[in-house]
């Protein structure tokens, strides 16, 4: 196993990711330059990614690769968007997270890789019917720690 | 998963990014994050301090943009 997921959280995972259904993409964006935590991040979604066939990991360096990093509005190191299907086409639905996803994030993004696998976002239908209606565009930004 | 994510799957209108805060302190410091979580809305044109439910951040989105 790796140097982030023990034996334990690999085998909570892996349950988690039996309710996989349909692809998804992780693109991790990391730069060479000033980075603290570009290498763990890395290393650790490799780690999430080995854990099912239904998942596929790519890394971004973001210093060489700017058509990327544009087209993901990506403006800081490391980054993680996560990506799905939709008709069998690789749909990007503006997920993002900012920094290592560790601790209650890591939570967060497990959850959603299995949401957006199953194109199950588990809102009420009046929200759902609200951001339908939506005419113009709204940014989240969220902003967390890890405990 | 986070309830913004939830929305950004739910609607290509919505996007949303869940940031480290302490990694990011410059951007923690210019939305003035001062405890977690903390949604902020298009820039800052809204804010919304805590976990808060569903119905509290789509009132706090529609007030964001009807005060444009």
């Amino acid at each position: 196993m790796g140097n982030f997921l023990d034996d334990n959280i690999t085998k909570q995972i892996k349950e988690v990711f039996s309710n996989l259904e349909n692809q998804v993409e992780i693109l991790v964006f990391t730069s060479k330059n000033d980075c603290e935590f570009c290498d763990d991040t890395t290393e650790l979604l490799k780690e999430v990614c080995e854990l099912s066939p239904k998942l596929k990991y790519q890394g971004v360096d973001i210093d060489s690769e700017g058509s990327l990093v544009k087209q993901y509005h990506i403006s800081r190191t490391p980054a993680i968007a996560v990506l799905g299907q939709v008709d069998g086409k690789m749909t990007d639905f503006g997920i993002r997270f900012s920094g290592i996803p560790a601790g209650h994030e890591f939570s967060a993004l497990i959850h959603s890789i299995v949401s957006v696998s199953r194109q199950d976002a588990g809102i009420s239908q009046e929200t759902q019917a609200y951001l339908d209606s939506l005419k113009s565009p709204i940014h989240l930004e969220i902003f967390t720690t890890p405990t | 998963m986070v309830l913004a994510h939830k929305m950004a799957l739910a609607s290509s209108m919505v996007t949303a990014d869940a940031i480290e805060a302490t990694e990011f302190p410059e951007l923690s410091e210019k939305y003035r994050v001062s405890g977690v979580p903390h949604t902020v809305i298009n820039q800052g044109a809204g804010n919304m301090i805590g976990a808060a439910p569903e119905e509290m951040l789509v009132e706090e989105i529609k007030r964001t943009l009807n005060q444009k």
